[in-house]
């Protein structure tokens, strides 16, 4: 059976500029609907990069920054 | 040693509507009064929260950064925790304090910036709670013979 891959957000999202808790606008587009974190698979990102990812979205919604959930 | 902290404080808008300085004052002198040194704090910006803390919709964001000894850390948290007007905080440690936040700050402090008014609705209504509850008010007739209540056998008791 062929597996479906579901389609990244950007592959070079490495390149962009640092992941900050403070620019939610660009974390945003890594949450669900619901306000769950993408998957690396989905993200595009390397190791790496997804541990700043998770890092800056659990800061951004300490602060109530963004939703835990919705 | 010291190191370099960047921390945000979500301040209540209503020290803010008071005097902005004064609500800058709370995260300036907690700073000071745990002998760290402030390389600029600033209002960050004015927002609704993601969620309500508080029973506050909205608050005012200040960022800091600055210089602390380590062992003074639990001490400056712990003030910042007790402080009613702090909604919540969050320190982390930084590399160094970035060229933009120390002109930015230094913009802040000159005589021409005022801060804008914050919005109205940051408080969440909660509705008042009915005088008499209705259930109470039905009344329930309850007929109950005299000498059946006096003379009740006690339960036996076991053991």
């Amino acid at each position: 059976m062929k597996r479906r891959v579901k389609t990244m957000i950007g592959s070079k999202n490495c390149d962009d500029p640092i992941i900050d808790y403070k620019s939610t606008e660009y974390l945003e587009k890594f949450l669900t609907p619901q306000g769950q974190i993408l998957s690396r698979r989905r993200s595009g990102f390397c190791t790496q990069c997804q541990k700043q990812l998770k890092s800056a979205i659990k800061r951004a919604r300490h602060v109530g920054l963004l939703p835990f959930v919705g | 040693m010291t190191q370099t902290y960047e921390t945000m404080v979500l301040l209540d808008n209503d020290v803010v509507r008071q005097d902005w300085k004064k609500a800058k004052a709370i995260v300036t002198d907690t700073v000071a009064k745990y002998g760290g040194s402030l390389e600029s704090c600033r209002r960050w910006d004015e927002r609704r929260l993601a969620y309500p803390m508080k029973r506050k919709n909205r608050a005012t964001f200040y960022l800091a950064y600055h210089d602390m000894p380590g062992d003074m850390i639990p001490g400056f948290l712990r003030d910042l925790e007790l402080n009613e007007s702090v909604l919540r905080y969050l320190m982390v440690r930084v590399d160094e304090t970035p060229e933009d936040e120390r002109k930015l700050a230094a913009e802040e402090d000159g005589a021409e910036y005022s801060v804008p008014e914050p919005p109205d609705d940051d408080l969440i209504e909660v509705p008042e709670e009915a005088e008499t509850d209705p259930l109470m008010d039905i009344d329930i007739p309850v007929d109950i013979p005299a000498e059946a209540s006096a003379t009740a056998p006690e339960p036996a008791r076991e053991g």
